[in-house]
């Protein structure tokens, strides 16, 4: 099913950049975008480390398609080249036309757990409560957005934008992210539990696992984990 | 086998590791060019003296083996001050053009083994000029077979071979002085007790009196090589050391792996600088001074061979991939019961059948690691056909099988990241309670692309685990091991899937190697040395 990989949901977002430039100054509605998109590399974390479910996404501005420029021998050219008679003027005219987009691009991918529900809702929902000002500095440079106030023409809207997506990134399991940073958690203390422990006879290493799940607590997911967003030690 | 190569025309040093061919001792000279002119003429001189790759024996075309070998390379700031043109000085590998040490956060040079630490030669090179290492020069002295019997017999051979290397010194510094200070020999090679000298002394690691194949951790040296298209002496080694084929036979890696000028694994010519015949049968080399740590070593594996069932000199091989004493590798003796039937294979074959056990071997049935452990020197380095692993739902936990038909051949994740190593250990151990002696490896590094090849082995397969599915553990000998507890290494030593073992994990591993200093060199054929003394390299 598109855009759907067991509970995980991968999103595709293209949203026309308004052409021109920002009232009031010499910079592109585009450039600006990508201006302020740079920018979050200097912040502690992403704006998206705080929107609930995510498991990795990219925004970016596309300019335009790549050209392929001058294919290598087509049909036409091959029979060009071998007959005569097929004329020049055949070839010419099936060569490709350069194609352009209309406009620049803002491109939002994302994948992140949407549970049973297959859809995006839920998770759009959380995006524009956790981050809605971000999201403005960076939306209201696209058109249609000044009809976007809440969460639930934010959802409309991008809809409006949404491409079907059928590839996802391949590093994550489709559990809600609690449970995956959860389980990153348990698998970097248990590491340290296996070496610590490595040739304790088995009532000391009963005794150490019951301190280990104690300290760990398992299935308490709030606490005693890894932060959204965390990229290192 | 395709066509021979112009064995002439490739230096010796590319296609010999002369440590195997009875010369135990070598100074390595560096040089610093004060006068371009002056310099090609010196260039002109050292030619004439290079030695080449050809055949040595009795054959029609072969030569004798000479008393001392000479061979010589440059950095890419040595071949800018030997006055080549832009255009060829543009077409060398940017990793050439910017140097060792200024890729130290690729290679994990850091802590201990970063620049500020290095000998004073490699910590000024590449600073004001001055300094700059431009050309490097070996010099390997022969020791002659022994003309009696016995110890005796074997240190006049030695004594013999110290004159040979002090002959051979002699000839180069009478070389500079004809310079007329055009070319100085650049000083700053830390030897005992902090001396520093003119040359790195490197010498075969002597045990009661006699050369041994060992470096100072008491590993068995410089058995694998990779065997490539095209040299006539290296076909019969193929087994275990060209690249793996589907139906179980072993063929030539393609040459252009190791020489420019000739096509490689991708049947592509790797990229060169131009014209041609500058880069034709040259190649780059990589030179690292590694000291070793030998008294953490030692103690480490006191420490962990005390819990590690199997016992100390189990474990050693396990770090490695070979038994210390003779080299056996683990995947053919991977206990102590088939380590004592291998060795008594070992002690009644010819050297010949020796070298194929020693060699001739794949991961094919050790899947799992439970032989070599992924983490071991010899898989990380060489992963032979075993990178092509995964597992299928069902499959025990822990187990690994090959993935068949996902690749072209068994060996395709591997062919194009061999490197061929020469050097040999330098320094002695003088007290193995003590890390801070002089001695360690020099190690020389050849291959046709020194990023595609050397940097990515140290910095994915030494530095990091991810392609053995060991996440980020690094290879156990040769890893940047951090001293900083939150960053603690740990290496995992297999076992067998389906039986009742466990694995064994090693952790807070310190590192046993640092780099003391290096550098990246081009070594060029005999036509380029040639042209670039004449000053006829042209690329128009």
């Amino acid at each position: 099913m598109a855009n759907v990989s067991g509970n995980a949901y991968g999103l595709s977002i293209l949203s026309p950049i308004k052409n021109g430039r920002v009232l009031g100054a010499e910079i592109a509605f585009a450039d600006l975008v990508r201006n302020r998109l740079q920018a979050w590399n200097n912040e502690i974390n992403s704006p998206m480390a705080l929107v609930p479910q995510t498991y990795l996404c990219r925004l970016y501005v596309l300019d335009d398609v790549v050209t392929e420029s001058l294919p290598s021998g087509s049909l036409p050219d091959t029979w060009s080249d071998l007959l005569p008679v097929v004329p020049d003027s055949l070839r010419r005219d099936v060569m490709p036309v350069q194609d352009k987009l209309q406009s620049r691009y803002l491109v939002f991918c994302c994948n992140f757990y949407a549970g049973p529900s297959g859809t995006p809702d839920a998770y759009l929902r959380g995006m524009w409560e956790a981050i809605n000002g971000r999201i403005h500095e960076i939306w209201d440079n696209c058109y249609g957005f000044d009809q976007v106030h809440n969460a639930d023409n934010f959802i409309t809207y991008m809809k409006k934008c949404q491409l079907t997506t059928s590839l996802f990134f391949n590093g994550s399991t489709d559990q809600p992210l609690e449970e995956q940073l959860k389980a990153l958690y348990m698998k970097q203390e248990f590491t340290q539990f296996a070496i610590d422990n490595q040739g304790l006879s088995a009532a000391t290493i009963r005794a150490n696992y019951r301190e280990f799940m104690q300290k760990t607590q398992i299935n308490d997911l709030q606490h005693r984990t890894w932060q959204p967003g965390k990229y290192r030690l | 086998m395709t066509k021979e190569l112009d064995l002439l025309d490739i230096q010796g040093h590319v296609l010999r590791a002369y440590g195997r061919f009875g010369y135990p001792k070598a100074r390595y000279i560096f040089l610093t060019i004060r006068h371009g002119e002056r310099a090609r003429e010196f260039i002109a001189a050292v030619t004439s003296k290079v030695t080449t790759a050809v055949s040595w024996g009795n054959g029609p075309d072969d030569l004798p083996p000479p008393a001392w070998t000479v061979n010589i390379a440059f950095t890419y700031q040595g071949l800018k001050e030997l006055g080549l043109p832009r255009a060829s000085l543009i077409g060398f590998s940017p990793e050439f053009v910017e140097g060792m040490k200024h890729r130290k956060d690729i290679l994990g040079d850091d802590g201990p083994s970063a620049p500020e630490n290095w000998d004073p030669i490699w910590r000024e090179n590449r600073e004001t000029r001055e300094k700059d290492v431009h050309i490097f020069i070996a010099l390997n002295a022969a020791a002659p077979p022994p003309t009696e019997t016995g110890l005796v017999g074997i240190q006049k051979s030695l004594v013999q071979c110290d004159a040979f290397l002090e002959q051979a010194h002699a000839w180069l510094r009478d070389e500079v002085t004809k310079s007329h200070g055009g070319i100085v020999i650049l000083g700053g090679h830390r030897g005992d007790d902090g001396v520093l000298l003119d040359y790195q002394d490197v010498k075969v690691v002597m045990e009661n009196g006699l050369p041994t194949a060992k470096e100072h951790f008491g590993y068995t040296d410089g058995i694998g090589d990779p065997v490539f298209d095209g040299v006539p002496y290296d076909e019969a080694r193929v087994r275990g050391r060209g690249k793996q084929m589907a139906d179980g036979s072993w063929a030539p890696l393609a040459t252009g792996e190791f020489l420019l000028g000739h096509i490689d694994e991708a049947h592509e010519y790797p990229p060169a600088p131009r014209p041609i015949l500058l880069a034709r049968n040259g190649t780059y080399m990589v030179y690292r001074k590694l000291h070793e740590n030998v008294a953490s070593f030692d103690n480490y594996l006191k420490l962990e061979g005390k819990k590690y069932p199997g016992g100390e000199e189990l474990l050693a091989a396990k770090f490695v991939g070979r038994w210390r004493d003779n080299g056996a590798p683990l995947v053919r003796a991977p206990d102590l019961a088939s380590k004592q039937q291998f060795d008594q294979q070992f002690a009644v074959a010819t050297p010949e059948e020796q070298d194929r056990m020693l060699s001739d071997f794949t991961y094919d049935d050790d899947m799992s690691g439970a032989k070599c452990p992924f983490s071991a020197h010899l898989r990380r380095i060489n992963p032979r056909a075993s990178l092509q692993m995964g597992r299928e739902p069902g499959d025990l936990p822990g187990s690994l099988k090959t993935i068949k038909g996902a690749f072209d051949t068994p060996g395709a994740l591997s062919n194009r990241r061999r490197i061929l190593r020469r050097g040999l250990p330098y320094g002695d151990v003088k007290d193995r309670t003590k890390d801070n002696g002089n001695h360690g490896i020099i190690i020389m590094m050849l291959n046709a692309d020194i990023n595609r090849q050397f940097e990515f082995v140290q910095q994915q397969w030494i530095n990091y685990g991810n392609d053995f599915k060991a996440g980020n553990d690094k290879e156990i000998m040769l890893g940047n091991h951090s001293a900083d507890p939150r960053f603690a290494s740990k290496a995992v030593l297999q076992v067998d899937p389906a039986s009742e073992d466990v694995p064994y994990i090693l952790s807070k591993i310190p590192r046993f190697v640092e780099t003391r200093g290096g550098e990246y060199f081009f070594m060029p054929s005999l036509t380029a040395l040639r042209m670039i003394a004449r000053g006829v390299v042209d690329p128009t």
